[in-house]
């Protein structure tokens, strides 16, 4: 479907990058074909020609002088947009896994549901140990994402400003802790359907080694229970689409 | 040697060297004032051993020695605490800076013209111009 012109104008595509000179530019073009939006990659102190190629290949470039991880690159991207007066958000990794060509169904699917949030999720991508993690999340949290750390999401303008606060300073992935505190905020959240590619560079940055799984785990357990009580007051804001 | 002599001297060295980090600046605010107050504290109980059995007989502690014990690593848990939590805080004020202070670069690069900061949108307007 074309979009139309109002529509990209308040559309901005947020690519949190480390590293990823080989891929950026690839996905940044693949955006702009697709969705004709402006894009903004954050280059979170990248080392190499990160920053360079995506701006050659046509995004707005913000370049952090120190490490901040994934998630602070994504929040830097999401006050830029706040910033400058979007109204629609879309993240996806720098790595190639997602596929620009799935970003219009993504928001068709955030216009006809009305969510608040659209994750894109790939279930035959999901690992043994992430669909048992998932499991356990959903046991003490009451949150049914599936592909909990998908990197690929439809943000709505109060769903950016409720994680472009400072509350949402202190989180380090897109991942549950986002997803606790949109439900806290009382929005919705959408999964859909959509293909992936495997990582063509690098690995999971959560799932990388057992160590890491222990500690996010460990990490991610302490916070849910820490949200205990923001459950009730909104336990029906999160479903599922295919 | 005398027991009381040797903690008045350890109380006196600290409040010393506390002293010397304020007035050199190495020490703000509150964190001289805690540090005054343990100072003091040793002080008094260097000099005074009686307040021990004192403070013991009060809270029923068979054993008095063990009290300043209990209460030192009390503060030192408490104080633990307190650096933690500003600790995130501070961290939390960084990582803002830090995101603001690269967005505004980037608009100071955009505002500074030239093509070569702008988005693909603007670029293309300016081409066709």
């Amino acid at each position: 479907m074309q979009r139309s012109k109002a529509e990209s104008e308040s559309l901005l595509a947020i690519i949190p990058a480390r590293n990823e000179a080989p891929t950026v530019a690839d996905v940044v073009r693949g955006v702009v074909a697709s969705l004709g939006c402006e894009v903004v990659v954050i280059s979170d102190a990248s080392t190499d020609g990160t920053a360079h190629a995506a701006r050659v290949a046509g995004a707005v470039v913000i370049e952090l002088p120190c490490r901040l991880g994934a998630w602070g690159a994504t929040q830097t991207g999401m006050r830029y947009a706040l910033r400058h007066g979007f109204r629609t958000g879309v993240t996806l990794d720098a790595d190639g896994q997602h596929h620009p060509s799935e970003l219009p169904a993504l928001l068709d699917a955030h216009r006809t549901h009305g969510a608040n949030v659209v994750i894109g999720t790939c279930a035959e991508r999901l690992s043994a140990a992430k669909r048992i993690a998932a499991g356990y999340f959903q046991a003490i949290t009451g949150i049914g994402v599936r592909d909990f750390t998908s990197g690929l999401r439809v943000y709505d303008r109060r769903a950016l400003r409720a994680l472009a606060s400072r509350e949402a300073s202190l989180l380090d992935y897109q991942d549950l802790g986002v997803l606790m505190l949109l439900r806290k905020r009382g929005l919705s959240v959408l999964e859909v359907h959509t293909a992936m590619s495997p990582r063509r560079t690098g690995g999971s940055r959560v799932f990388s080694s057992w160590p890491m799984v222990v500690r996010y785990m460990l990490h991610t357990t302490v916070l849910s229970f820490a949200q205990i009580g923001a459950r009730r007051r909104r336990a029906a804001g999160i479903g599922a689409a295919t | 040697m005398t027991a009381a002599l040797t903690a008045g001297l350890i109380g006196v060295l600290l409040a010393g060297a506390i002293l010397y980090l304020v007035r050199r600046d190495h020490l703000h605010g509150t964190h001289a004032l805690w540090w005054f107050a343990v100072a003091g504290a040793i002080l008094v109980l260097g000099i005074f051993p009686p307040v021990i059995d004192w403070l013991g007989r009060l809270t029923g502690i068979s054993y008095p020695p063990v009290l300043p014990i209990i209460i030192g690593i009390g503060m030192i848990l408490i104080r633990l605490l307190k650096i933690d939590v500003d600790r995130s805080r501070s961290e939390r004020q960084m990582r803002r800076l830090t995101q603001k202070l690269a967005i505004l670069e980037e608009e100071l690069r955009e505002a500074r013209g030239g093509n070569e900061g702008k988005s693909a949108s603007a670029r293309k307007d300016a081409e066709n111009m």
